[in-house]
């Protein structure tokens, strides 16, 4: 068998995001983390070389501060860090993202399978992992609940709406796995240790020859506040104002 | 590739000279020497980042950041120089400010005495350059044993990873969880800690230096009295670049007696006629509660070490707590200074303890701490905390006072103060002694 990459992409951490008064976001005081969905991709990759007797390995887009994760993937069971160092990754779109990251799995030897998240939990575009399959003309599985090893190739499970289906896919291909494919494990200190010492590849952006040039861009980042109906049932017995608030909610249509 | 066996049949990977537990100040300083003097060095820092959740006032004196490296104190991730020291009484909503700037604190040419910091970023600063010294820093783990072997410790475990080492220092904070594995320190008192709590508020630096009457880069730090509903405890104000840290520190045991909350009180601090003003339109981007020892150089344990076993920092109780001022941060630094010194010097893990108490004297730690131990016996005082600052009040209501009337005697006025807030000559007398014996 043969290599698995899992793509993953350095976030803003939302919980140090805050919305000013005006609505506009203030980004100050963000940290950055491997996007939430990114880690069950990374888990997924390490499962399946591991099952392979292969190696697993991680790559991502993004600016200078990207460097920081490498050694938090690491950690998480990935053999080495591939990682592409670009200002352009702060705009870039997911035609951009998918044309960088493809660059980079075709210099890699041997790449059998791509495994990414579904989206990113930042802005959950669902573009990247589509686009890598069109750029290498490679097959894309997205919505993966479960994955396994079928001969040559992978049985995977998508999740629909209200129903599953089965499908099976040749290799080499992309998958998108969706959260609740694995629960990540936590890295022990062995395992942290260990990233320490792994090797990491860095590419520069510009000797990818790739046009960066977004089609798409964000023009505004704007804070987004649910109206309240502000409706307090007060009068009356507590088994009354169960009701009342039952009857207004069915009204409102959700229950 | 060839894996060297060393001691204990360990390959090389699962040994390192010194295992080092907690990124706070103390377990960074002491690795960063070490790293620097060519020591293998592990940190093992359970918060995700080094700082991440670690709570403090705020200022740091300088003196400790230069016995680290000369110069240090230039790059570091400070936020202003402090140039003002305050003290402020506060008697129901009534306030007295004392305000000391001393220009040769921050004299051309010297480190400026000492700086307000933010944990989060300090902390995370001080791990990173021990790291380029070549310390490995290991985050979010936390360590939950020693290993022990033949009455000497050995190693950690974390998880289900165990580590070796030749010495592990135990630099985890407070009510230290290795120190009580070790042995040798009990699960916490009451009455040796409190409890304090902290906002961090954020406001534009002008809007600080206006308020504060600070230049750019110029800070102010404040001690609050009076704040506590007579709880032993006291507040805290720091001016940070874009923040102010406000605080209060309150002795749990009396506070559990109280029909207020710590937060309620912290709530009315917040909202006093003199104190809000100073925090108005600001928001909280922070908030925090962490344990704070009280008992200053009586409370040091008695043995801050084992073979193969040293304490630093807030873990070997090293705090001075004054009234006026707290420090830790700077005690914690120059005791991981001198862990790190003693495990350099030391020849054998069994000579390392003994040598660190030399160590803790020559860096002057241990006499500092000694010659301020007297002010356990003043903070004791309970009236310290409500009486003192009402009466100050009521004398300044006397002085300030004009309304056409004819004025009474300054020194029979002062006297009935003193007896209308239920103190005696007697106290103040008795006071005076135990702030001569502090002093
Ligand atoms: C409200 C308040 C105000 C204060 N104001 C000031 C001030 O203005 N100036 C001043 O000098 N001092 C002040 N202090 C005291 C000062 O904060 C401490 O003395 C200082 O932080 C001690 O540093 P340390 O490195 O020993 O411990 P800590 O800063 O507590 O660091 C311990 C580290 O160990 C980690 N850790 C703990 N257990 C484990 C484990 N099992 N495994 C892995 N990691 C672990 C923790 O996450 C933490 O990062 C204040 C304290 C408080 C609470």
């Amino acid at each position: 068998m043969s290599k698995v990459v899992a793509c993953y992409k350095w976030v803003a951490d939302e919980a140090d995001l805050r919305i000013d008064a005006d609505l506009s976001v203030d980004f100050s005081r963000v940290k950055g983390k491997i996007s939430d969905y990114d880690k069950n991709a990374i888990a997924e990759a390490v499962n399946i070389a591991t099952a392979w007797g292969e190696k697993a390995v991680g790559l991502t887009f993004g600016t200078a501060k990207a460097k920081q994760s490498v050694k938090d993937a690491l950690s998480r069971g990935l053999e080495e860090g591939y990682w592409i160092n670009a200002d352009e990754a702060a705009d870039a779109d997911g035609a951009a993202v998918a044309k960088a990251l493809a660059a980079v799995i075709q210099r890699i030897d041997d790449v059998g399978l791509v495994v990414c998240a579904e989206g990113a939990s930042d802005t959950f575009a669902r573009q990247v992992p589509s686009r890598i399959g069109a750029v290498l003309d490679w097959p894309v599985v997205t919505s993966v609940m479960k994955i396994e090893i079928a001969g040559n190739g992978l049985m995977t499970v998508r999740r629909l709406d209200d129903c599953m289906q089965t499908v099976k896919v040749q290799l080499p291909a992309v998958i998108a796995v969706l959260p609740e494919i694995n629960t990540p494990p936590i890295p022990g200190l062995k395992a942290v240790m260990a990233a320490a010492k792994k090797p990491v590849h860095e590419f520069k952006g510009g000797d990818l020859g790739i046009n960066f040039t977004p089609k798409t861009k964000a023009v505004e980042f704007k804070g987004y506040v649910m109206a309240r109906k502000n409706v307090i049932f007060k009068e009356g017995e507590a088994a009354d104002k169960v009701r009342e608030l039952a009857a207004a909610l069915r009204k409102e249509g959700v229950l | 590739m060839t894996r060297r066996r060393v001691g204990l049949f360990l390959t090389e990977e699962e040994k390192f000279d010194v295992i080092i537990v907690g990124a706070g100040p103390a377990g960074s300083a002491c690795a960063y020497i070490l790293a620097r003097e060519g020591k293998s060095v592990l940190v093992i820092e359970r918060g995700d980042t080094p700082g991440a959740k670690n709570v403090t006032g705020g200022r740091l004196y300088t003196y400790a950041l230069e016995l680290l490296d000369q110069g240090l104190h230039e790059e570091a991730a400070l936020e202003r120089k402090v140039i003002r020291e305050q003290i402020m009484m506060l008697s129901g909503d009534r306030a007295i400010t004392i305000d000391y700037h001393d220009p040769s604190f921050n004299e051309e040419g010297r480190p400026p005495m000492s700086y307000t910091i933010l944990r989060g970023v300090f902390d995370e600063w001080l791990a990173g350059k021990a790291e380029e010294m070549g310390a490995m820093v290991a985050c979010g783990i936390r360590v939950d044993e020693l290993i022990e072997r033949d009455g000497r410790i050995v190693g950690v475990v974390a998880g289900e990873d165990e580590m070796y080492a030749d010495v592990v220092i135990a630099a985890d904070g407070v009510n230290s969880f290795m120190a009580q594995r070790a042995g040798l320190i009990e699960d916490i008192k009451a009455e040796t800690v409190a409890v304090g709590i902290k906002e961090v508020i954020e406001l534009p630096a002008k809007t600080i230096e206006e308020r504060f009457n600070l230049r750019e880069g110029q800070g102010a730090a404040r001690l609050i009295l009076g704040c506590t509903e007579g709880i032993h405890g006291g507040g805290f104000l720091y001016t940070n670049k874009d923040s102010i840290s406000l605080g209060c520190v309150f002795m749990p045991e009396e506070a559990g007696q109280k029909k207020k909350s710590v937060h309620e009180i912290f709530q009315d601090v917040k909202m006093h006629p003199s104190i809000y003003p100073l925090i108005e339109g600001g928001e909280t981007i922070e908030y925090g509660a962490h344990l704070v020892s009280e008992a200053g150089f009586r409370g040091i344990p008695k043995k801050l070490f084992r073979e193969g076993f040293l304490m630093v920092g807030d873990a070997a109780g090293f705090v001075i707590n004054t009234g006026y001022s707290i420090r830790g941060i700077d005690l914690a630094i120059v005791s991981g200074i001198a862990a790190a010194r003693a495990v350099i010097g030391a020849e054998g893990t069994a000579a390392a303890g003994p040598l660190y108490m030399e160590e803790l004297k020559k860096i002057k730690l241990l006499p500092t701490m000694q010659a301020q131990d007297g002010f356990s016996d003043i903070l004791e005082t309970a009236w310290l905390y409500d009486k003192v600052p009402d009466l100050a009040a009521d004398v300044f209501e006397n002085l300030f006072t004009v309304t056409g009337e004819v004025p009474g005697s300054v020194k029979k006025d002062v006297m009935r103060l003193i007896r209308s807030n239920d103190l005696s000559a007697w106290q103040f007398i008795k006071l005076g002694f135990k702030g001569m014996r502090a002093l």
